[in-house]
This record gives C-alpha cells, structure tokens and sequence, in this order.
C-alpha cells in the first residue's frame, strides 16, 4: 500500500475516532443540562443557574466533579468484574457510532478526501443490533459484581426489558430494509432521496413500534425500571461512583444518541433536508446558514425567558435576532460563506437537527409520563410491539409486492 | 395491561391514537412558558406572611430603646415545653423587677406562639415570634438562646463553628 492510501485507509479514521471520542463527552454533558434545564421548565422551576451564566458551565463542574470523586467499590464485591462491566458497557456503546453516517459528501481538509462518517459497511443496521445488544453484559456484570440486592434486581430487570426489546425493534427496522434491499446506513439515505419521501410516512407503524423499542432498549422513562429510584435506588449502577458511574453514564447517553440517530437514518432521511426531490426547496441546501442562528437566538432566549417569566417573548425575539444575523451572513456573503457550497456541512446540520428533536422528544417523555409497571411493560412489549412490528412486516411485504 | 374494554366509537378512537398521551406532552409543553414560581434561596427568599411564626425573640422599646421585659415570669409560666428560663432580680430602687438572664431553648421550643398572648408589656409585647427561621447549628448548646441573642437577633458570624 502506497502512502496516501496508508493515510486514507488508517491515519484518517483514526483521527475521526479521536475527533467523535473527544467531542462526544462535551456533547453528553451539555445535552444533561438541557435535560436538566427542560425538565426543570417543565415543573415550573428553574434548573441549574449557579454554574456560570444561566448553568451554561453547570456540565464542566459536574464533570470535574465525577473525575475527582472518590472512586469507591464495595468490600464484598467481585472487584475485576466490578470494574469491567463499566467499561464492558461503553465500549459497544461507543462503537455503534463507527457506522452512523452524519452526512454522505466527502470534503476536503489539509488535501486529503475525508468522509463524514467513520465508515460504511453493507450490513450496518445488522452491525448496531448486534453491537447494541452487547451493552447487556456491562449491566447484568455491574449488578451481579455489586453483590447488592438493588443492583442486582436492577440488572435481572434491565435485561430481561432489552432482550424483550429487541425483537420489536428488530422487526420494526425489517421494513425499511425490506423497501431498500440493502443494510448500509449510506444505501438507506439514498434510496430515501431516490424515493423523495422519508420512510416515516410509509413506515408510520414501524417508526412508532421502533421509537417506542428504542425507548425502551436504552432504559429510558416510562421504561426506566431497571433505575427505578423509588424500589431500587438506582438500579444496577447503586454501588458505583466517580469515574465508573461516569462511564455508564456516558454509554446511556451515547445509547440515546445512537437510537436517535438511528431512527434520524432509517425514518427521516438522515442528512437529507425536507423533500429532498422539490427543487423549488433547494436553498434550504444552505439552510444551516439561517436556520442554524435561529435555532440558536431562539434557544438562549428560552434560557432567559424563564427567569423573567415572559413567556414565548424572549424566545421569539431569540429566534427572530437569530434569523437577522443568519439572513445578513448569507446576503453579505462573509467569507464567502453563502455561495460557499458545502453539502456536508449542510448534511450535517440537517442530521444533528433531527437528532436533537427525537433527543428532545426522550426528555419530553421524562417530563411527563410516569413508570411503567414491570408486568405492563412486559404485555406492552410482548403483546401489542411485537404483533405490530411483525403486522408491519407483513404489510410492508405485500405491499412491494403489490406494486410489483 | 388493566385496559377496560373500548365501549363506544369515541373510546375506541382514544384508545387507538393514545389520546391521553398526547395530552400528557401537550400540558407538559405549555408549561415549559410559565414562569417560574420557584426562588433561588439564599440569594432570594420567599415573603413572609406578617403572621409567621419564627423563633420568639425578644424586643427593645421602639421609642427609648429601654428593655422591655418586665421579668413578671408568664411567659416561662404558660410555656407548655417549659423552654423558657428566666431568672431575675430586685431592681436596685426596690421597683420592679429586672432580667438577669433569659434563656429559651429552641431544641424544646414548639413554636406556639402561646408565651406571646400573655405578655402585658406596653406598647408592644416584650416577647414576640420574630420573622427568623435559620437556626442550623453544629452544637446542641448553640440551641439555648441567651439574652444577648434575644435581644440582637443571630449574628450571622455566629452561624460559625
């Protein structure tokens, strides 16, 4: 192998793996003070303030807080199993994300052709169910080496609802696999925009039995029993501190990300923008430009808003100063940024929008409903999920085979 | 899962697209905008009715700043926690009498107000349930208020160990 082909093949990807390594913990901890901010609104209260302005700082304390902390294991626990299941958790966590595309046009930085994702393989979708259902064995380990009764009713709950989980989710993404015939999270976004239609409209119920599978496998309310604070303190990681509860933390979340992220692929066209196909649309091609600021004015002012009790005011005068300053960039051309063409920064931006709604839509959930009952959450999965996943199959199957 | 049997079109159709559900995250949404009624306490604190009963303490005359106790004892009399601890003397021109020590200890104190009502003193009661409510400390002895404390009110420097 010559050398640019060295550096294409190894030196590249292993950069990207540093690049999602290192910003994806500054992502996680801010996307915590977002939960804690939203959840805090919606219970009329006002959320962490204390930590710089408005809490924005709040995630870097907790951060330096969970790596001091003293990092304690229980004197008649399995100390090497003890220590492991945290890590035995991140890592299929972690490496969901090798195969999730953030955009499909390759760009161009310091000469070499690099690719917005880390990479693509033909049985992708196969790749992250199996991957995802490793995650289990972090959790049933770190219940069992606890040696706690908590923990470990934590872990035999936690498993017995992801393996449950599984098969919905697994029937529900079948659909779309069907309606692509191909696996690779790439091939599903193209058929997308071949097809000009996001999945989510002719997959309606298996998007539903996915997204709510999806809640369910990363252990989230209404389905959190495995932590259900009340009965179980906190489930299997009760006995964990400092840096190994950051770790299974971390996965949790990364967990989120990549549901959610899966769900933005298969659903709702991935980096595609709305009707990808109606050219009359195409300068929501440099959307991110306007959108981008809005998305952002609008968030602050909804920071502020709260404190002043001003309702939607603030927020609409976010959104509205945002917008301003996005449509001046793009008439003004700064650095050229308008006519600067650019479909993976555009990809990108449409990707991480829908991805933050669905992460939204998981805090929503938090905010408002309650727990589900174990044996409830067992019918729900086994007897209505399950049925409505395979129903789908069917349907999608005729369906294709309808239309020839 | 307990689900009644839909009776009806409309429970159907409640049933089928999750009705209730969508109520749930329409309230919580809505009141993501409402003001907050919560506030950040130590920078802000919650007005307190005029009628709150906080620690009793005792009070100065408000024109000539003379003590107003009058150490006739009723308070120490009615108190049903028997928290109260006077000790007084003669005054020296044979008038009266005058407070040598006052002692209320708050670990007993049940906050009834009830040491108020009887207080003759004029214009105002010379024991009265003050707006006070931090009484956190590290001793049990930090719990017996003397006189110099009734009078003043906490000083914050004291909080300290």
């Amino acid at each position: 192998m010559d050398q640019t082909g060295l550096i294409q093949s190894i030196l590249i990807p292993a950069a990207q793996i540093l690049v999602i390594l290192m910003v994806l913990p500054l992502l996680i901890a801010y996307l915590q003070l977002v939960e804690r901010k939203v959840l805090g609104f919606m219970q009329v209260r006002l959320a962490p303030r204390r930590v710089g302005w408005h809490g924005l700082l709040q995630p870097i304390a907790d951060a330096v807080k969970l790596l001091i902390k003293e990092d304690t294991i229980p004197e008649k626990s399995d100390r090497f199993l003890f220590t492991l299941a945290p890590i035995v958790t991140v890592i299929p966590a972690l490496t969901a994300l090798a195969v999730i595309p953030f955009a499909s046009e390759s760009f161009t930085l310091f000469g070499y052709t690099v690719r917005p994702f880390i990479t693509d393989i033909n049985i992708a979708l196969v790749f992250l169910l199996s991957i995802s259902s490793l995650g289990i064995y972090g959790i049933i380990l770190g219940g069992w080496a606890s040696n706690s009764k908590y923990s470990l009713l934590g872990a035999l709950r936690s498993s017995a609802q992801m393996i449950s989980y599984e098969v919905p989710l697994g029937f529900a993404v079948v659909g779309v696999m069907m309606l692509t015939g191909t696996a690779s999270m790439v091939g599903i976004v193209n058929a997308q925009k071949e097809a000009g239609v996001w999945y989510v409209l002719p997959q309606i119920l298996g998007f539903f039995c996915y997204f709510i599978a999806a809640v369910a496998e990363t252990n989230r309310v209404p389905f959190d029993l495995p932590e259900a604070e009340a009965e179980l303190v906190a489930g299997f990681h009760t006995e964990y501190s400092g840096m190994k509860f950051a770790l299974f933390f971390l996965a949790e979340y990364t967990n989120m990300i990549v549901v959610s992220s899966i769900a933005t692929i298969l659903f709702f066209g991935g980096w595609l923008r709305p009707f990808p196909n109606a050219s009359g649309l195409d300068f929501l091609e440099n959307g991110w430009l306007v959108l981008g600021p809005l998305v952002a004015g609008a968030f602050l002012g909804w920071l502020v808003d709260q404190r002043l009790g001003g309702g939607l005011r603030l927020m609409f005068a976010g959104g509205i100063a945002g917008t301003a300053l996005g449509v001046l960039i793009a008439r003004s051309d700064v650095m050229g940024l308008a006519s600067w063409h650019m479909p993976a920064v555009s990809g990108m931006f449409w990707f991480s929008l829908k991805v933050s709604f669905f992460l939204f839509l998981y805090i929503w959930f938090r905010g408002t409903y309650p727990r589900y009952r174990y044996d409830q959450l067992m019918a729900l999965g086994w007897k209505w999920l399950i049925p409505l996943s395979i129903l789908n199959v069917i349907g999608t199957g005729l369906a294709i085979v309808i239309a020839g | 899962m307990d689900v009644k049997p839909a009776s009806g079109l409309r429970e159907f159709v409640k049933m089928l697209f999750l009705l209730e559900l969508w109520v749930g995250l329409w309230v919580t949404l809505k009141n993501q905008f409402r003001p907050h009624i919560t506030v950040e306490y130590p920078k802000e604190r919650v007005e307190l009715s005029p009628r709150f009963r906080g620690v009793p303490r005792l009070r100065f005359h408000p024109e000539n700043g003379e003590e107003l106790c009058i150490a006739c004892h009723l308070c120490e009399t009615v108190c049903p926690d028997n928290c109260i601890h006077i000790v007084s003397e003669k005054k020296p021109d044979g008038k009266g009498k005058r407070l040598v020590s006052f002692e209320i200890n708050y670990e007993r104190c049940c906050f009834c107000g009830l040491c108020v009502d009887p207080c003759p003193t004029k214009p105002l009661t010379a024991i009265y349930m003050s707006h006070d409510y931090e009484m956190a400390d590290f001793k049990r002895e930090g719990f017996v208020a003397p006189l110099k404390t009734l009078l003043n009110g906490m000083d914050p420097k004291d909080y300290k160990e």
